[in-house]
């Protein structure tokens, strides 16, 4: 064997390797972003899990002989007042108010008897309630200390749980099956999906079943209904073996008393089973019908296949109530209510607005597979595959869009000798080094706050943009379209920037309130009082900073290398979305990257960064002022709300009146 | 109503920049046996999807039975037969399986499917292989299982692309027969192949296709003298593509 051989042979491949874009897109873009994003996400729920049982009070009772029970009182009420996370009820109770829910800890003090010397208190809670499991642990660490440094515990401490052997079971259960299910159901779709698209491309079968008189709608729903009923069934198999695997792990179990399960709750769960599925199926489907073949299948639908799983896995560790906006978010309301109906919450409302709301996004994303189906490009591209833009145009057009994309096909840019305009390939690059930076600064962040959000801005985004505007051979005045623009753009830019972060702000409430710890860090970082940063240092740091270098990134280069292979819409509505993960922060994910959507429709509008730039400024500016006069704090009610956002809502549409304006007449006028 | 089984006028096919078929117009006349002859690459599958109602032509138009497919394609599909230039055979359905889901895709009565089975059956000796999975069959047997399906609701157009590529001497011998056979029954046939000295063989008509037009029409013989008397198709073919050339 001959090293020239061999390196001969390994440098043929790497080259066929790489010029796979989809592969090199795939390797950069998943270690870089979607493990980093899934498990900051995690982070933080796990986060805020831990601080809301934190903040939470315990409810405590007790009761027993007077005397001893009094003494347990007033230490409990010791603790009340030191830390004030336990409130003692000063009437009589029994274990039913700690199963009914009016009690967390009930605190049964018993006298000594035989040897002992010291009082039992008998510490009984809801081992199905995390309140209550809190609780039980505040109430033991205050009674098993002693009352002076170095002497004997006034107490023996017992824990005892007193829910139902059957609602225990139903509670492990709860918390390990519904996102079992919904993986495994994941699972189930995700070799199916496959083998009916990329599969019977490979197989050759593909033109034969097209030239079948059937609608092409009804092919798709069929073989969406052929991979939902395989998923299903995993799913199902999975939530039987799971149960019984739960009841046998708990018999081997030492000394755990024997579990029983709620089966009729653990079959009532069986209802989130087909939604899931279909709506999985349906997904799995429409992307398996881009890829040319079995592997690229695989390759494509595996990180599709994470994106799925991460609602599921937040909305499993997250602890989060099915209500609001929770429910309608996919994979997230089937696993809560799976959840739910285990542990048998579940409300009739909470279950219809799930299982609605998941078969509709199932037959959305049915109809997009059947669209995609219909392409001809699916054989009109047999050596080249499908070209994702063209995949995207015929998803959102129809066929419609294919005639449009031949018609447009010559138009393409022409580049400059010796320069390069930027690509989508460009523009995902950059974005997975700013997170890098992000990762980077990350530390300095830590250590200085002020100075470390300005490093990064400014030396980490801009420089990153100005590295790209000179390795690209461009000013970097083009590639920002750093240009004049119109006073109608810049009059939409300044409303939108008015009406924005209101609008964007009470949407983001309705569809995923963040938890107060974290509206509170965000508050230290912004507030000037808080900081003891002045008022034109924290604009200049949280304002004018992110509207010039975040925009500079994120409406330059990225939105325009987006701009290259997808339409103005796709561009932006991507750029939105990259921008709101971006933030590193799930709960401020909806209002970024709604903001984001609208920055980018700005810059594409009036072809100039600077209204972008304005808007982004004076939204920020906005909030800042909000934060810095102690109104954000200050609950309005409903009826403030609503006519704030009619207000922000009637601000937006003057702002995109004025913005389609500006864009017809630089169309009249030329660029 | 026009009298052609298959009429197509001044089609045009283009992906993006490139036009694989660029003014094309022929018909096919009921009883008749039509040749779409050319090089690969000429645009001989396109035409042959797009009269299909797999691809949608970019200009131009296109009727099968005197339908316009672009406006139905799904009643020009009940009314053809198609051959894929791969077998397109379900592999892990036996032919029985695979001919008794397109009859139900076709609307056949169970009766009439059942009769229609066995006389294909037999017609094109199936049996041997019939209950196999399609996966384990020879070539030839795919192809006369897939002749099968092709013609399981007796179309009154069969479009049969390159459907002797990789068959032996034997098998391709077998396919020509039932072709003339379904002509004489009064099927229009048209059949698209690189190798001319089949059509010759065949074709009542044959069109010659270049860079997707029609660089000639008519039966062989006539193809031949106007290339000026060549002694075979294939240099009729290289005479006509040589005198295209010089005209340009």
């Amino acid at each position: 064997m001959k090293l020239a051989e061999v390196m001969l042979v390994a440098r043929k491949e790497l080259r066929e390797t790489l010029r796979d874009r989809r592969t090199l897109a795939i390797m950069i873009l998943f270690p870089l972003v979607v493990y980093p994003v899934v498990s900051l996400a995690t982070a933080q729920v796990m986060a805020t899990r831990v601080n809301r049982s934190d903040t939470e009070v315990a409810r405590v009772a007790t009761t027993g002989p007077a005397a001893l029970a009094d003494g347990v009182r007033a230490r409990l009420e010791r603790r009340h007042e030191a830390l004030g996370d336990i409130a003692v009820s000063p009437s009589p109770a029994t274990a039913d108010d700690v199963m009914a829910g009016h009690l967390d800890v009930l605190v049964e003090v018993v006298p000594p008897a035989g040897a002992a010397t010291v009082p039992t208190a008998r510490v009984l809670f809801d081992e199905t309630r995390e309140r209550s499991r809190a609780g039980r642990e505040r109430v033991a660490d205050v009674l098993a200390g002693s009352k002076e440094p170095a002497c004997a515990p006034a107490y023996t401490v017992s824990a005892q749980g007193i829910a139902p052997r059957k609602a225990v079971g139903g509670y492990v259960l709860s918390k390990i099956m519904p996102l079992v299910i919904v993986v495994m159901v994941m699972l189930g779709a995700f070799h199916p999906a496959i083998d009916i698209t990329a599969g019977e491309r490979e197989r050759g079968t593909l033109e034969t079943t097209l030239s079948a008189p059937i609608a092409r709608s009804a092919l798709m729903a069929g073989k969406v209904l052929a991979v939902a009923t395989l998923a299903a069934i995993s799913g199902m198999l999975n939530l039987v073996s799971m149960s019984l695997t739960v009841l046998g792990g708990a018999r081997l179990a030492l000394d755990a008393p024997p579990l029983s399960l709620p089966w009729l709750n653990v079959a009532a769960a069986l209802a989130v089973v087909p939604p899931a599925a279909f709506l999985f199926a349906s997904v799995m489907v429409a992307i398996g019908a881009l890829a040319r073949s079995f592997k690229e299948a695989q390759t494509l639908l595996t990180p599709v296949y994470f994106l799925c799983m991460a609602p599921s896995l937040l909305a499993a560790l997250g602890d989060f109530d099915l209500s609001g906006g929770a429910a309608f978010i996919p994979g997230v309301g089937v696993t809560l209510l799976a959840r739910d109906l285990i542990v048998g919450h579940a409300s009739l409302l909470g279950t219809l607005a799930v299982l609605v709301s998941t078969t509709i996004y199932g037959t959305a994303a049915l109809v997009m597979a059947a669209r995609l189906y219909d392409s001809e490009r699916l054989l009109g591209s047999d050596d080249a595959g499908v070209p994702l833009r063209a995949w995207l145009r015929h998803l959102v057009f129809g066929s419609r869009g294919d005639r449009a994309g031949v018609a447009a096909a010559p138009a393409a840019a022409v580049p400059i000798a010796g320069t390069t305009t930027p690509t989508a390939g460009h523009a995902l690059l950059l974005y997975a080094i700013a997170w890098l930076m992000l990762f980077a600064f990350a530390p300095l962040q830590a250590w200085r706050l002020g100075p470390g959000i300005a490093a990064f801005q400014w030396v980490g985004l801009l420089g990153l943009t100005a590295i790209y505007a000179r390795g690209s051979g461009r000013p970097l005045r083009e590639v920002l379209r750093l240009r004049r623009p119109s006073l109608a753009s810049l009059a939409g830019a300044i409303l939108f920037g008015l009406s924005a972060w209101l609008v964007v702000g009470l949407l983001a409430e309705w569809l995923m309130p963040a938890p107060k710890q974290v509206i509170e860090s965000l508050r230290h970082v912004v507030s000037p009082s808080e900081s003891g940063r002045g008022f034109v240092l924290t604009l200049l740091l949280v304002a004018v900073s992110p509207a010039v270098c975040e925009e500079a990134l994120f409406r330059g280069p990225i939105l325009r290398g987006l701009l290259s292979r997808f339409s103005p819409l796709g561009a932006a509505v991507l750029t939105g979305i990259l921008f709101g993960l971006f933030h590193g922060d799930i709960w401020r994910f909806v209002p970024s990257a709604l903001l984001g959507v609208g920055l980018s429709a700005i810059a594409l509008a009036s072809d100039s960064i600077v209204p972008a730039m304005v808007a982004h400024f004076i939204n920020n500016a906005c909030l800042l002022i909000l934060v810095h006069r102690g109104l954000d704090a200050s609950d309005g009610g409903t009826r403030t709300k609503v006519m704030l956002l009619a207000l922000g809502v009637v601000g937006l549409a003057g702002a995109a009146v004025l913005l389609v304006r500006a864009r017809q007449t630089r169309r009249v006028s030329g660029p | 109503m026009s009298a052609s089984a298959v009429s197509v006028e001044s089609l045009v096919k283009s992906f993006g920049a490139t036009a694989a078929v660029a003014g094309l117009s022929f018909t096919v006349a009921p009883g008749e046996i039509y040749g779409l002859l050319g090089p690969n690459g000429a645009g001989k599958t396109t035409t042959l999807r797009i009269l299909a109602g797999i691809l949608v032509p970019t200009t131009g138009s296109v009727r099968v039975a005197g339908i316009d497919v672009a406006q139905d394609p799904l009643s020009v599909r009940r009314r053809l037969g198609f051959l894929t230039n791969t077998t397109g055979l379900y592999p892990r359905l036996s032919g029985r399986e695979l001919l008794g889901y397109f009859a139900r895709l076709h609307g056949m009565s169970r009766d009439a499917t059942a009769a229609r089975i066995d006389a294909l059956v037999a017609a094109l000796a199936l049996a041997p292989f019939f209950d196999r999975r399609c996966e384990s069959l020879s070539t030839g047997e795919r192809q006369r299982t897939s002749i099968a399906r092709a013609v399981l609701h007796d179309p009154e157009v069969l479009i049969l692309d390159e459907p002797t590529a990789g068959l032996d001497v034997l098998a391709s011998r077998f396919l020509r027969d039932f072709v003339r056979a379904e002509r004489d029954r009064g099927k229009a046939v048209l059949f698209s192949t690189h190798y001319l000295a089949e059509a010759e063989l065949l074709c009542d008509r044959i069109g010659l296709l270049h860079r997707g037009r029609l660089l000639a029409e008519g039966t062989p013989a006539a193809l031949r003298a106007a290339a000026g008397d060549a002694p075979s198709l294939e240099e009729a073919f290289l005479r006509l593509v040589a005198g295209e050339a010089a005209d340009a």
